[in-house]
Formats: structure tokens, C-alpha cells, sequence
């Protein structure tokens, strides 16, 4: 534990040093948020009946605006680290230190989820409660709900890493993996709930959601947070987001041992 | 004994490739795959504080060799101790015994200050507060890193990070130190610095040092004993002196004359009693200079001296020993004897 906790630490510092790529960063993704704000109420103010998808127009915009509070901090691109460490040759210099070279990884992107949390999310979401109570007329949120999600997001965090560095170990097959890296982003944001609640989705593709990790990452710790789940189905949602947690934990350690047996070091 | 390799042998897979864009489609389908053995059958051991050379041309497989023993890469057939450990097995008990130095590539933290790197290792290598100053204190004499301390590693000139590399390998008092081309792209005061610090380190930790390189002074400066390889397969391994007296027996002799007459010097052969495949003589017309090479066990440098003297007018006499270049290079042309 204590081992890795500089990688975390030292995240928090390298995010620190390039201040022009975050600020660039948070302008970018809450630009989308407040598009897709004005893009629901529209859709809202032109439909037939109060609620779509199972969601009224207020709880539309606390859903936009959790889901990017969520999805800031668990969208931890691994597999970004791990492509640039193949092509570069650096998957080398981590083997040589007596560290597990997918526990650095975790941790680094710990820091930079703690980053994230603290630099925008956290603001954003007062802002949003404070909005919600005065503009909205609603409650704020129970405490309990705030503890429920922050623990189905943390691991929903989890989950996102251990697939995403399953998902970097293709680099170590293909070396460049650029392009597969777009494409997952632009996937996931749908699979995730990212784009639009999952609940707008036909019913058999619903079905179908059910059996794969990714409502678990996003979908899931928004819709505790509005209070969707009631008893078993939280505990049921939290269990399932562990399950996920640990298959592909072990997932990653198979590939993992695949690879490193059969590693070619690029650059000699 | 530090280390023990024995017949470690590693072969790369790679699919075939066809020439032209006939071919790119044909590889598209074939699944016929090319296996090249980068280090064939290789074993030697080295004691506990030696400097070992390994040396070899680009691609003859020095660098896979390091690789397996710091258990980056896993032989193919063969295995090898470091320090009781079998790398491939224990990777991570290994690396805490071991330091690694890439010439190319680096093992700090690029966007932050060198000082972070450091702490970072500590941690990672727990290295405890007293050792951790007195090393420090060290590495900052013999390295001179306080210079650069703070400033982040991205920042730093190519000698300086060499430097700091040298230093994060060494912060965990490694009982085995790689290095895998340590000088490359160093200017000679850098260099010379580098070769002092891993001499200061290995009398001093007793430190045992694998060292690759192309530069030949890294090895008569440093290593007692180098291994050559060549194709994957090891071809010499011995003491630097032995080396030189198998392959060094050849001598230059360049004379500076006047009054240069080819038929002269061919009747003085002959007087000599030389064969002709003992020696070389190469005549410069502009900067009038004749040298000779030959082989000092069967001629002597005064037999040839006077012989010339007495034929033509000698103005300068330059006598060169064969560099250790020249030897290596003997060597990968032609093999060893």
C-alpha cells in the first residue's frame, strides 16, 4: 500500500504542473454538460407527457449534471497510460522495480480521480444541490444517498480501471491502438449512460445492458444518488458493480501473465 | 557466485513478411511465422563485485541477454540466477537486488522534479531515512546531482539525466548494477565522470556491474573481463589483457621519408627474409608517409627501422599499437581465431 501511494500523490502534482490542459479540460466537458441541458429542456418543453425515460424535466438536469460530476472522476483513461508505455518502451523500466506494474496504474489514476473530484466535481455538485433547492424548489439530497453513491461511484472508478487496462493490454498485440482508443470512448459513452439515461432505451436493448459492465461504471451510482433504487435494488445494483469488480480483476491478471510471457520490448 | 546464466536461449515469433503490396495481401492471409534466435544457447558466470563488458555489434543480442536477467523478458529455453533469485520466476524479489540503467531510456518521472523521483523510489524500494542519507550523500559527490535537484527531469540535458538515472538505479544499494549502453551520446567530460562513479561504486558497495556498450573506452577504463557475443552466440569471454595479446600482436610502424622507391623496398623485404603475408605497406605520396603493419612476434620494429633507414632518408617515426576498436572489429568481420 504505502509502495503506491506516491503514484498517486505524484499524479495529483503532474495534473498540477500542466494547469493549461486542465482548465482546457473542464471548460470542454462542462461546455457538453450545459449543451445537453438546453438540449433536454427543449426536448421537454416540446414533448407530450412530464416524464421521458422515466425521468421528470428536474430530475433530466440532475442527471446531466451528476453523470458528468461522475463520469469526470471515473473515466480514468489507463489504457492511454499503457499504449503510450508500449510505444515508448517504457513497459521495461516498470518491470525492472519490484511493483505490480497494473496496482501502479490504479493508483495513479486514483490521483487524478482525487484531482478530478476536488478540482471540478465537487463544486459542481454543490452548485447543482444549492440549484436544485432554490430554482427547483426540491429537497437536498439525504445523507445517506450522498454515502450510497459515493460508494457505488468509488466503485464504479474501480471497475472503469480494471477494464481499461484489460482493454490497454491490446496494445501490447497491436502496439498502436490509437484509433481503438477513440472508439472506446465514443462506445462507452453511450454504453455508459453517459450520453442518454439508459432507461430511453428499447426494452430488449435494456435486456441486453444487464449482462455487461458498463451501466455499472456511470449509470448506476447516478441513479442512487436520485434516489431510483430502493432497498434490495441498491443492494442488488452495489452487489453487481463488486461482481463486476472482481471478474475483471481476474480477467486482467490472465492477460496480464499472457502478455508478459510473450513481451517484446520495443526499441532493441 | 552473483550471477549464473546457463544455456539461456531466446527466440522471437514473428509472421512473415512478403515483399511489395502483392505480398502485404498475401501476408494478410498467410500464417506462416519466421522464428530468429536473438541469444542462442549463452551461459557464463560472473563473481560477486567483477565489472563484466559485455560486448557485441547492434542486434547481436546483448540488450535481450540484460533483459532476462532483470526478468523483463522470459528465456526460452535455459535460466539464470541473480544473487540466488531466478528472475524469471521472482521478478519482484530480483528487482529489489538489482539497478538498471537504459541509456535510451529513462526511469524518472519526466514531468516532475528530479527530487520527486527519489522520494518516489524510497518508497518503492523502502529504503529507510538513514540509508536513504547517507546515500544521498553519496551520489551527490560522486554524481554531483544537487545541481540539478529540483529542476524537473524533462528539463535536465542528456548528461545530466544519465546522471540522475545513474543515481535512482544506485539509491537502493543494488548487490547487481545493469548497464545497458551508460555513455551513449555523452561528451568526454561526462563520460569520464559516469566511468569514475561506477568505479567509486563498485569499491565501494562492491557492487557487481554489467556494463554493454559500443564505446571501447567505457571497457579498457572499467571492465577486468568482457564477454563478446556475435548472432546470439557467445564467442569470447575472458580477461581484457588476454584479448589484447591473441589479437594485439599487430604493429604500425609510420615513417615519414623522403626519396620513396617502391623497387627498393621490396628488394629489402627479400634481404629481410619476410614473407609477404606478414606484413602491409601503404605509401602516402602527398603526406609522403610509408607505414608498415606486421606482426611484432615475427618481425621487430628496429629489424625494420634500419632495413628502411638504410634504403631511404627517415624523417619522423610514429610507432602505433592496435586499439581495441580495431581488435572488436577484427572480430565481428572475420571471427575469432
Amino acid at each position: 500500500m504505502k509502495v503506491y501511494l506516491p503514484f498517486a500523490s505524484n499524479e495529483l502534482k503532474r495534473q498540477m504542473a500542466y494547469k493549461g490542459a486542465f482548465y482546457l479540460f473542464l471548460f470542454i466537458s462542462l461546455f457538453g454538460s450545459f449543451i445537453s441541458y438546453y438540449l433536454w429542456k427543449a426536448v421537454y418543453g416540446s414533448a407530450n407527457s412530464t416524464t421521458i425515460g422515466g425521468l421528470t424535466q428536474q430530475e433530466m438536469i440532475i442527471y446531466v449534471f451528476m453523470t458528468y460530476v461522475t463520469s469526470s472522476m471515473v473515466t480514468i483513461s489507463l489504457a492511454d497510460w499503457v499504449s503510450e508505455d508500449v510505444v515508448k518502451g517504457l513497459v521495461a523500466m516498470n518491470l525492472i522495480k519490484p511493483i505490480d506494474y497494473r496496482m501502479s496504474l490504479i493508483w495513479r489514476a486514483g490521483g487524478q480521480m482525487l484531482y478530478r473530484f476536488l478540482m471540478p466535481g465537487v463544486f459542481v455538485w454543490i452548485g447543482l444541490e444549492f440549484y436544485k433547492h432554490y430554482a427547483l424548489g426540491m429537497p437536498f439530497v439525504k445523507f445517506t444517498t450522498v454515502l450510497c453513491f459515493l460508494c457505488s461511484a468509488s466503485m464504479s472508478f474501480l471497475l472503469y480501471v480494471l477494464f481499461d487496462f484489460c482493454f490497454g493490454m491490446i496494445a501490447f498485440f497491436t502496439t498502436y491502438i490509437f484509433g481503438m482508443l477513440m472508439a472506446k470512448e465514443a462506445l462507452l459513452s453511450f454504453l455508459m449512460g453517459q450520453l442518454i439515461p439508459l432507461s430511453m432505451f428499447p426494452g430488449w436493448a435494456q435486456k441486453i445492458f444487464e449482462f455487461l459492465p458498463f451501466p455499472s461504471m456511470v449509470y448506476t451510482p447516478v441513479m442512487i444518488y436520485l434516489g431510483k433504487y430502493q432497498r434490495s435494488e441498491l443492494v442488488f445494483a452495489l452487489g453487481r458493480q463488486f461482481i463486476w469488480i472482481v471478474l475483471l480483476y481476474a480477467l486482467g491478471s490472465v492477460v496480464w501473465n499472457r502478455v508478459t510471457k510473450r513481451l517484446v520490448v520495443l526499441g532493441g | 557466485m552473483m550471477i549464473e546464466v546457463s544455456h539461456i536461449s531466446k527466440s522471437f515469433v514473428s509472421p512473415k513478411k512478403y515483399p511489395g503490396l502483392k505480398g502485404a495481401i498475401k501476408g494478410l492471409f498467410s500464417t506462416e511465422k519466421i522464428e530468429k534466435k536473438a541469444v542462442d544457447d549463452i551461459s557464463f558466470s560472473i563473481k560477486e563485485g567483477e565489472i563484466v563488458g559485455y560486448i557485441g555489434s547492434n542486434g547481436a543480442g546483448k540488450s535481450t541477454t540484460i533483459k532476462m536477467m532483470t526478468g523483463i523478458l522470459s528465456p526460452t529455453e535455459g535460466n539464470c540466477l541473480v544473487n540466488g533469485v531466478d528472475p524469471n520466476k521472482k521478478r519482484k524479489e530480483n528487482a529489489k537486488n538489482i539497478g538498471v540503467v537504459f541509456g535510451q531510456r529513462t526511469q524518472l518521472w519526466w514531468d516532475l522534479p528530479l527530487s520527486e523521483s527519489f522520494t518516489i523510489l524510497k518508497e518503492i524500494y523502502d529504503v529507510c531515512d538513514e540509508d536513504y542519507a547517507e546515500r544521498m550523500e553519496f551520489l551527490n559527490r560522486v554524481l554531483e546531482l544537487q545541481e540539478f535537484f529540483d529542476r524537473p527531469v524533462r528539463t535536465l540535458s542528456l548528461g545530466q539525466r544519465m546522471r540522475a538515472d545513474l543515481g535512482a538505479a544506485l539509491l537502493h544499494n543494488p548487490r547487481v548494477l545493469y548497464l545497458d549502453e551508460p555513455t551513449i551520446g555523452l561528451d568526454l567530460v561526462v563520460k569520464e565522470n559516469i566511468r569514475e562513479a561506477i568505479k567509486e561504486i563498485n569499491a565501494k558497495y562492491k557492487t557487481t556491474v554489467i556494463l554493454t556498450t559500443h564505446d571501447i573506452g567505457d571497457i579498457e577504463e572499467l571492465c577486468s573481463r568482457i564477454i563478446i557475443i556475435d548472432q546470439g552466440k557467445k564467442i569470447y569471454d575472458g580477461s581484457l589483457q588476454k584479448l589484447k595479446d591473441l589479437y594485439g600482436a599487430k604493429r604500425t610502424v609510420s615513417m615519414e621519408v623522403r626519396n620513396y622507391n617502391q623497387k627498393k623496398l621490396a628488394n629489402l623485404w627479400e634481404t629481410l627474409g619476410v614473407k609477404e603475408e606478414d606484413y602491409e605497406t601503404e605509401y602516402d605520396k602527398e603526406q609522403r608517409i610509408l607505414s608498415v603493419a606486421f606482426d611484432k612476434n615475427k618481425i621487430h620494429v628496429p629489424e625494420i627501422l634500419t632495413a628502411v633507414m638504410s634504403q631511404m632518408e627517415v624523417k619522423d617515426v610514429q610507432i602505433e599499437e592496435t586499439q581495441l576498436e580495431d581488435i572488436v572489429k577484427q572480430i565481428y568481420h572475420s571471427g575469432v581465431k
